[in-house]
């Protein structure tokens, strides 16, 4: 399904994709169903707590450069906001170098939500842009600003002409959506709005979107062989980065969630190829992805030597940590894209998968050419990959069900929690690497030993589980996993 | 014109936290599905990677209240989640808790409690919606529920030492669990019995207590004192209201011949107690004063919650000799609190005394535009402090001016059991505070190649 930039809001991954965040079952009949178009999502009567689309929509347009957030909003939906910018005074950048990112917000209070807060959301936008003076304003849309029915478009359209610069709205009402992913999608939405121009043009460069450029040193120079340069759509970005962005040659992501929105508008609106099936991810991964780039600009024997190379450069690293880890059990909590593309890597790596969870899944992307497949669905269809699976939003209930089901040596995931349930039951969590410093060769190699290097020693898990007392009564311990799926009055 | 930026706040729903530092009181969350994310980045994550105490915060359930709910209203499958959540969690008491979107369509959680009045398990409630103030307010509402909903019985008659401890914010307050603890051994070793309902060992059993006190303390300018005069009004219980968590050894000492005089302890043991830790104390500082090398900045900023801002300028004026210059409190305090929190800031006196401004606000981002607005030649040279939250670290980054973070958000370091309370937390606040001017100046005896350094990692200016 093509992007349609002329739309002032993107329907969320449900309504546009029909994503899902409930299903049990393997990862060859998900990606089947996916790719006949009746995959079904299964409701749940018992959940816990999940995440919101709203926090990750502001939480990337902030982290872009010369830009502010205005969040309409009550004040507390700004709060998370400080976990994604908190690290800024520890980068070893001069003082001064870096600036604080910008979310003011409207403080929705009692009474606006009777008598509506547009003239407040207006005075905020003003005062933040004398305070701030930014090269472009973003007003986010909250569950509460939904609610009431503010019709905030229009106020953007008449900032934007009163101060003179782009005043863009980012649809980001935290209800909207179960997928938390579908606040990438408001803000690709949103900086496309404000930043793509059709340059009519291609240069040799090449984009990458997702969310930090961490690791591009050892990218740039693979890039360079296929003499491509490389501009990084992530954090930080500025304004020129998306204009230089609009005529390169081709565009890949990160995984599936973040990133396929703002490269298939590039896409779409300047002609930028988005290679989307092939994640560049393990040793199988980057020889797919690779050739497809390399054969794309008429450069397959550079490509094939680039790989060859890389492939002999990390192969003894690679081989030691197989054989530390061969007989091993690995259990894949992750996001819709990275839960496969591990369980892919694992293989490589001749460890065993369980189960893998995924936090939602979308059966297709919004990519115009509708013959290329998700990544998940392609490596069904060419490397015959599957592993058995399940897709929860988060719900640690159902995760830690699985987990205690399984017993796995490790839990391979990162961030929303699986790594607590592990530690419960004194299992090691790793926390992985996502984006540029997981690609290729290397990336796997990296992978594979600081994996080794993590079920080495477990002391630390197992102390921690023998005095920890499980806060769950006996009943939730003789649940079998999935069970709360059918616990919903029909 | 309004402008509120650099959230240092959660918003109402951020209660829950109060809630979840009670051991095995369980909070479920009639809310939006990003709720709980949004308070636990600004209360726990980004505030000394803290955590729950029983149950982890991704298990809390919830109804994650989506678009249906603002049609149908939610609170069939709010009754449904509660029902379920009484199945499968070992708890004590379990507190329902409301966010802007269920509030603004009318879902009653109140009769959703109700329906579990037989319930083995008290099943209360408390409203939060973000709309009508921020976590300080939430945290209010929830021990308001729990005083007027869960303690209904009266006094099983008053426990002589007993003393409830009020005033200090689980998870806002980041060093909350350490001086807790360390609050604790203090009143012990001076012979009272503290009941303190936060942190792991305590639970409802404390709670419980609560209504058998001799008498509350609360220490803090202004949060909780709801509460010590409810349960004055309830229970009878008087209480005794210190403006500050105690930092450093003038401080502690007061707080403790206040406290030893409102319980009638023996004053010869309390101040021989207070003899044997100054000796510690200033045997500490005597060998620290030697260490030499970098001076402090004299000048300082505080941008924090007013128990924090309370709490370090006293010290700091009276133990560290700096000299305020502005006091920002970027927690929207209640303007019924601003005089007397401005009487308990200018309490301290020092030598040369001058006149600075404390301001109440809810824009945390207004130190940092002020400070980067400073041109005068003076601070250039003299340079100045700033205590305040991760935001300012930033900004004091910036500016080349020393930092310690002492309110939320703490920063994502582990803050686990520090705390700069009494005695070893002042001793504490020397260090942190030495460590960040040796990290930001290099001393003119220093035997280094300083050409390879930027020349603002000199602490030249960033003004």
């Amino acid at each position: 399904m093509a992007v349609n930039l002329k739309l002032s809001e993107v329907p969320s991954r449900e309504q546009r994709l029909g994503s899902i965040t409930g299903y049990d079952g393997s990862l060859k009949d998900l990606a089947t169903q996916g790719c006949a178009g009746c995959l079904r999502n299964k409701q749940r009567g018992f959940q816990t707590v999940s995440n919101c689309a709203h926090i990750h929509c502001i939480n990337q347009l902030a982290g872009l450069e010369g830009t502010l957030v205005v969040d309409h909003a009550p004040v507390g939906c700004a709060g998370a906001q400080i976990c994604f910018t908190s690290v800024k005074s520890r980068v070893p950048a001069p003082p001064g170098a870096l600036q604080h990112a910008k979310v003011i917000s409207s403080a929705i209070g009692e009474s606006d939500t009777v008598f509506g807060a547009l003239d407040k959301l207006r005075e905020t936008v003003i005062a933040a842009n004398e305070r701030h003076n930014p090269r472009e304003i973003y007003i986010a849309t909250s569950c509460v600003s939904a609610i009431i029915g503010e019709d905030v478009n229009s106020v953007c359209t008449e900032l934007s002409e009163e101060l003179g610069k782009p005043v863009v709205m980012a649809q980001a009402e935290g209800l909207k959506s179960k997928i938390w992913a579908s606040g990438f999608d408001a803000y690709c939405h949103a900086a496309s709005r404000a930043r793509l121009i059709d340059t009519k043009k291609r240069n040799n460069t090449v984009n990458f979107v997702g969310f930090s450029n961490l690791g591009k040193q050892y990218v740039e120079p693979l890039l360079a062989r296929l003499g491509l340069e490389l501009i990084c759509l992530t954090a930080t970005a500025s304004v020129e980065d998306f204009e230089r962005a609009c005529s390169s040659v081709a565009s890949w992501g990160q995984c599936g969630a973040q990133s396929s929105y703002l490269c298939s508008a590039l896409e779409e609106k300047c002609g930028v190829k988005y290679f989307q099936s092939h994640l560049p991810y393990g040793g199988v991964g980057f020889e797919r992805f690779f050739l497809d780039l390399g054969r794309y600009i008429g450069k397959e024997d550079e490509a094939k030597q680039v790989i060859a190379e890389e492939k002999e450069k990390y192969r003894e690293t690679i081989e030691k940590a197989k054989k530390i880890l061969a007989g091993k059990r690995a259990f894949v909590a992750l996001g819709a894209s990275f839960a496969y593309e591990y369980t892919r890597l694992l293989y490589e790596l001749g460890v065993e998968v369980p189960h893998a969870v995924a936090y939602h899944y979308d059966p297709k992307l919004d990519n115009p050419d509708e013959s290329e497949k998700i990544a998940a669905a392609t490596d069904v269809i060419e490397l015959n990959l599957d592993v058995e699976t399940s897709v929860n939003d988060g719900q640690v209930m159902e995760t830690r069900q699985l987990i205690k089901k399984y017993n796995p040596d490790v839990i391979i995931t990162r961030g929303h929690d699986a790594n607590i349930i592990a530690s419960s039951f004194g299992i090691p969590a790793y926390a992985c690497e996502i984006g540029l410093i997981l690609m290729g060769y290397r990336g796997l190699a990296l992978f594979a030993t600081t994996l080794a290097d993590t079920l080495a020693n477990t002391n630390l898990q197992k102390q921690i589980a023998k005095h920890y007392k499980q806060p769950f009564t006996e009943k939730l311990e003789n649940t079998a996993p999935h069970s709360f799926y059918k616990e919903v009055a029909v | 014109m309004a402008c509120s930026e650099q959230s240092r706040v959660a918003c109402g729903i951020g209660g829950f936290y109060t809630a979840l530092a009670i051991e095995s009181v369980l909070p479920i969350l009639h809310s939006g599905p990003g709720c709980l994310f949004n308070v636990a980045g600004v209360l726990a994550l980004a505030n000394g990677r803290q955590s729950a105490i029983t149950y982890y915060e991704s298990s809390i359930p919830s109804t994650n209240f989506c678009e249906e709910d603002v049609i149908f209203g939610g609170v069939e499958r709010l009754r449904n989640l509660t029902a379920k959540a009484l199945e499968y969690y070992k708890t004590d008491l379990v507190i329902i808790v409301d966010g802007c979107t269920a509030e603004i369509v009318g879902d009653d959680i109140e009769e959703v409690a109700n329906d579990f009045a037989d319930s083995e398990t008290p099943v209360i409630f408390a409203s939060l919606p973000g709309f009508k103030g921020n976590n300080v307010w939430g945290h209010s509402q929830i021990l308001n529920a729990i005083v007027d909903q869960y303690l209904t019985k009266p006094s099983k008659g008053v426990q002589k030492g007993l003393v409830n401890i009020f005033g200090v914010l689980p998870y806002y307050d980041p060093f909350w669990l350490g001086t807790l603890e360390q609050l604790e051994n203090l009143l012990t070793d001076i012979g009272l019995t503290p009941n303190i309902i936060y942190g792991p060992g305590k639970g409802i059993e404390a709670v419980n207590q609560i209504p058998d006190a001799e008498f509350n303390l609360l220490v803090g300018p202004w949060v909780d004192l709801d509460i010590v005069e409810k349960l004055k009004v309830k229970f009878g219980t008087p209480y005794l209201h210190y403006p500050c968590v105690p930092v450093g050894a003038t401080e502690i000492a007061a707080f403790i011949r206040a406290v030893s005089e409102y319980a009638k302890l023996d004053s010869e043991k309390t101040e021989a107690y207070i003899k044997k830790n100054e000796d510690r104390y200033y045997s500490y500082l005597w060998r620290f004063n030697r260490m030499g090398g970098v001076m402090f900045p004299q000048k300082f900023y505080v941008n924090a919650s007013a128990s924090a801002a309370v709490s370090f300028t006293r010290f700091l004026i009276n133990d560290v000799g700096l000299i305020p210059q502005k006091i920002f409190i970027s927690e929207n305090v209640p303007e019924e609190h601003h005089a007397q929190i401005e009487k308990w800031l200018r309490e301290p006196k020092y030598d040369g005394i001058k006149d600075y401004e404390i301001v109440f606000t809810d824009d945390g981002g207004l130190c940092d535009v002020e400070i980067k607005g400073l041109k005068s030649t003076d601070l250039e040279l003299t340079r100045a402090c700033l205590f305040g939250t991760t935001w300012d670290e930033l900004t004091a980054k910036n500016n080349g001016f020393p930092f310690v973070s002492i309110s939320a958000p703490y920063g994502d370091r582990a803050v686990v059991n520090k705390s700069y309370f009494g005695y070893d937390g002042g001793i504490t606040f020397f260090a942190d505070l030495y460590n960040d001017c040796i990290y930001k100046f290099l001393g003119s005896g220093s035997v280094a190649n300083i050409d390879v350094q930027p020349e603002a990692a000199l602490g030249a200016d960033a003004c």
